[in-house]
């Protein structure tokens, strides 16, 4: 999921990255659980058509087919979160019906089936105009209904005509509570909320910079005793929405307090800055390099970046910064985990019934034999925990910076519906070398060492410092 | 393997095959006998055609691609109207790249020189004929080297064009530099970041402006190539690298994109040069790529945007041409080879005869009987 937002710009790759982030089910198991409904999209869906309640009953057989829990969950909570959904968007459009009640659900899956779509076809052939409209939240909510945070129905995804290779769309900026974190774990995230990175578009015309601490978002605070509320969501518009958003601000180091409104829009990146794999020397003996995705190939990349960077020198050590990585393909975890030893499972994939795949290191990989120091935070999500967590059971290096972000349900696997949108979900879930929960818990460095507002303005980076240091000693 | 025909996106090969495991070889034994190689159609132009290889040094900058590189290492082939007509003819490419280009391309049917003993149509090396020729710079698709649009170039030389294929080192699966190294595809590591497209077109064209400066200076082949009548065509992401090199040097006067998604940011002043896009049924308006419709309204000069019908991504290159005895089956309904050669070379030559040399084209003007493939868009065709 996280990696198809990252590529959401490049609608064939969107696919492309979405089909490589979880290895194929062996085929018996594809077909008799999902055959049935739904299949895997073959090649870039056509046009999208509108969703259909009978959209709405292929994605519900979908889930109940193919899901990691599909066999065992009670379809009724799924039939009961798309009513809630439909009754509140009837009484939204102040259009609420008399005869809008639930139906009894008895735990037959499809009797409950035939007696939700007979309600839903009575409603919603009294308000045409909604129709299509009420298709959209109902099935919308049976996904969320799954609090599975690699669950995820893409439709009526859009794009910006004049979107270009690189661009972002957006503020033009990153807090250090990010997009992600408020879709995935918003409970995990810490106050105070404040400016990390300037990326350009309106941020960097209104002059904001990191460090900068935002107290308000468009009149609300971000935190409550200390809880994250959904103002934070604000800062990450996507395409369409173009509602301006008035940011209260404060800058520590002058005690400036000020306003900006930012008009969400196209801006483009710098190109260096986007390459997945980037690396450098430091000091001399120190191969520091930062990975933003588990991309296709991109573990090969890691290890061809410090092979080049270890020709005709030695060196101490590897730092490799994965904050703010993303995830990806669960093999290329497996891949760069094997880097750093052998023999050993990186992640269990398991069914329900806890019977569950070993994900092996690849010992072919060639050991890179140096000390290993692997940067975190709450933007290391999915594939990103999988390899942190290995690392770190398998005591192949040390994690510095702060918990990961805890969004590594499982691998999704999309399937194409009938109005050619795609539902995408695990269909085993993750566990780590330990055969631990690591989703919605994250993984918790070695070394502690948060990012503050204060080092953030400075350019100052401690967990860099604290992982030099710990390769030198 | 056959993802070389069928894949509308030359990139998305690429991307496919980073996520899955590489195609197998066939298990059936090889035929006991080599095939015959392929045989380039005959130039259609009223010149013999001579060609010859340049290798150029751009001391400047730093290779993109290569960390260690501290220069820019560019092979350039040229083809041009000769005097001569018996010789050697050149050959297609090494036995060497042609492995390197078919390993690439996760194809193994066939001995790999099968590929490199394609029959060309250019005497090697052989002394260019004319003054004053218009320029017209090749840019291959994404991977592959220029060889690979041997096709149209002898056509276009044979009409009394100079052309010059560009390699663009680290971004094809083999090149051959100057000093025998096989380069290979360090642009492929990259392929699928984001904005690494829009970084390669920009590179292509310094790799343009460069081989420009080198081809039109006073030093090289004096009066050879009149400097006032450049153009560029290009395949794939070598013709989304038109755009870009025409917006980064004005000396390119007009350009030709056959079928690539563009990248190159158009400003909102437009670009005013003439331009034609020339694609399969995969760019038509409102189609799956949507980078034309973006981009067409922002050509605010002479203007085309040709669909052929039946036509894939590499109905523009040489590929469908070699492909059979390569053992690639074409893909069901494509036109045969030799017509997407045909219509390829002779829309090109319309449109590069119209604007680098003023003659009269009614071919560019509207649907004609004899191509009946051809639509004009965005008016005349809809979404397929």
């Amino acid at each position: 999921m996280t990696a198809a937002r990252a590529a959401a710009a490049a609608g064939l790759a969107l696919l492309l990255a979405t089909a490589c982030t979880a290895p194929a089910p062996p085929r018996s198991q594809a077909s008799t659980a999902a055959g049935t409904a739904c299949a895997r999209p073959q090649g870039p869906p056509a046009a999208e058509k509108p969703t259909t309640i009978d959209v709405v009953e292929q994605a519900y057989f979908c889930i109940l087919g193919a899901y990691y829990s599909g066999a065992t969950l009670d379809a009724r909570s799924l039939l009961t979160a798309g009513f809630v959904a439909l009754t509140r968007e009837l009484n939204r459009n102040g259009r609420d019906l008399p005869d809008a009640t639930m139906p009894a659900l008895t735990g037959d899956r499809e009797a409950d089936w035939t007696a939700f779509e007979a309600v839903y076809r009575k409603i919603t052939d009294q308000v045409p105009d909604l129709r299509d409209r009420l298709a959209d939240v109902t099935l919308q909510a049976v996904v969320a209904a799954l609090g599975d945070n690699h669950a995820r129905w893409a439709h009526d995804v859009q794009r910006h005509p004049d979107l270009h290779d690189g661009d972002a769309y957006g503020l033009g900026f990153q807090a250090n509570v990010n997009g992600l974190q408020m879709d995935a774990n918003p409970g995990a995230a810490l106050p105070p909320l404040f400016v990390t990175a300037v990326q350009g578009g309106a941020a960097r015309a209104a002059g904001l910079r990191p460090g900068d601490l935002i107290e308000g978002i468009d009149g609300s605070a971000p935190f409550v005793d200390g809880q994250a509320t959904p103002a934070i969501a604000g800062l990450y518009p996507e395409y369409p929405e173009a509602r301006p958003v008035k940011l209260r601000l404060l800058r520590q180091s002058t005690g400036r307090r000020w306003t900006a409104t930012l008009q969400p829009g196209l801006f483009p990146r710098d190109p260096a800055g986007l390459r997945v794999v980037r690396s450098k020397l430091v000091d001399d003996d120190i191969a520091y390099v930062q990975m933003a995705q588990f991309s296709p190939d991109s573990a090969n990349r890691v290890l061809r970046a410090i092979t080049r960077l270890r020709t005709g020198r030695t060196l101490s050590g590897v730092v490799l910064d994965l904050r703010g990585n993303g995830g990806g393909s669960p093999v290329e975890a497996a891949r760069l985990v094997s880097a750093f030893v052998h023999g050993k499972p990186t992640a269990y994939q398991c069914a329900v019934d806890g019977r569950c795949q070993t994900m092996w290191t690849d010992d072919t990989v060639e050991l890179v034999g140096l000390p290993l120091v692997v940067l975190t935070d709450r933007g290391c999500a999915s594939a990103c925990e999988h390899f942190s967590s290995a690392i770190k059971d398998l005591r192949a290096g040390l994690l510095v910076g702060t918990r990961t972000a805890g969004a590594v349900s499982g691998p999704a696997s999309p399937y194409l519906l009938g109005d050619n949108t795609v539902l995408s979900f695990p269909t085993r879930h993750h566990r780590g070398p330990h055969r631990e929960v690591i989703d919605r818990i994250g993984v918790p460095p070695d070394h502690h060492i948060p990012l503050t507002p204060k080092d953030a303005a400075a350019g100052r980076d401690l967990a860099l410092a604290k992982a030099l240091t710990l390769l030198r000693t | 393997m056959r993802r070389l025909l069928t894949l509308a996106a030359g990139l998305a090969v690429l991307a496919v095959s980073a996520c899955s495991a590489p195609a197998a070889p066939r298990s059936d034994a090889p035929p006991a006998e080599p095939p015959d190689p392929a045989t380039l159609p005959a130039p259609t132009g009223a010149h013999p055609v001579g060609t010859t290889t340049l290798h150029l040094t751009d001391t400047s900058r730093p290779d993109p691609w290569d960390l260690d590189a501290d220069i820019r290492e560019l092979k350039v082939t040229l083809w041009y109207p000769t005097g001569r007509r018996g010789g050697k003819r050149a050959p297609y490419m090494t036995p060497r790249e042609a492995e390197l280009l078919l390993k690439g391309s996760g194809i193994a049917t066939t001995p790999y020189d099968t590929l490199s003993r394609t029959r060309t149509n250019a005497v090697e090396d052989a002394a260019p004929e004319g003054k004053g020729l218009a320029l017209v710079v090749l840019s291959p698709g994404f991977t592959k080297p220029v060889s690979t649009l041997t096709s149209l170039a002898e056509d276009l030389a044979s009409r009394g064009y100079v052309v010059a294929g560009i390699d663009h080192t680290h971004e094809s699966y083999a090149t051959t530099l100057s000093d025998g190294r096989v380069a290979e595809c360090l642009a492929c590591d990259s392929d699928t970041d984001p904005g690494s497209h829009a970084a390669l077109v920009q590179g292509r064209a310094a790799d343009v402006s460069f081989v420009l400066d080198r081809l039109t200076s006073a030093r090289n082949r004096p009066g050879l190539i009149d400097r006032t009548r450049i153009a560029m065509v290009g395949q794939s992401i070598g013709g989304a690298s038109a755009v870009a090199a025409m917006l980064k040097d004005s000396r390119v006067r007009a350009g030709i994109d056959m079928d690539g998604t563009t990248y190159a940011r158009v400003p909102e002043s437009g670009l005013s040069r003439p331009f034609m896009f020339l694609g399969s049924r995969n760019h038509v308006p409102g189609g799956p790529d949507t980078s034309w419709d973006r981009d067409w309204k922002r050509l605010t000069g002479w203007k085309r945007w040709l669909v052929l019908t039946d036509a894939e991504h590499q109905s523009f290159t040489d590929i469908p041409l070699v492909a059979d005895v390569l053992g690639i089956e074409p893909l069901p309904g494509m036109l045969p080879a030799a017509r997407g050669a045909e219509l390829t070379r002779t829309y090109v030559a319309a449109f590069l005869d119209r604007h680098l040399r003023s003659r009269r084209r009614p071919l560019l003007d509207g649907p004609s009987p004899r191509y009946p493939e051809v639509t004009f868009c965005p008016a005349a065709c809809g979404r397929s």
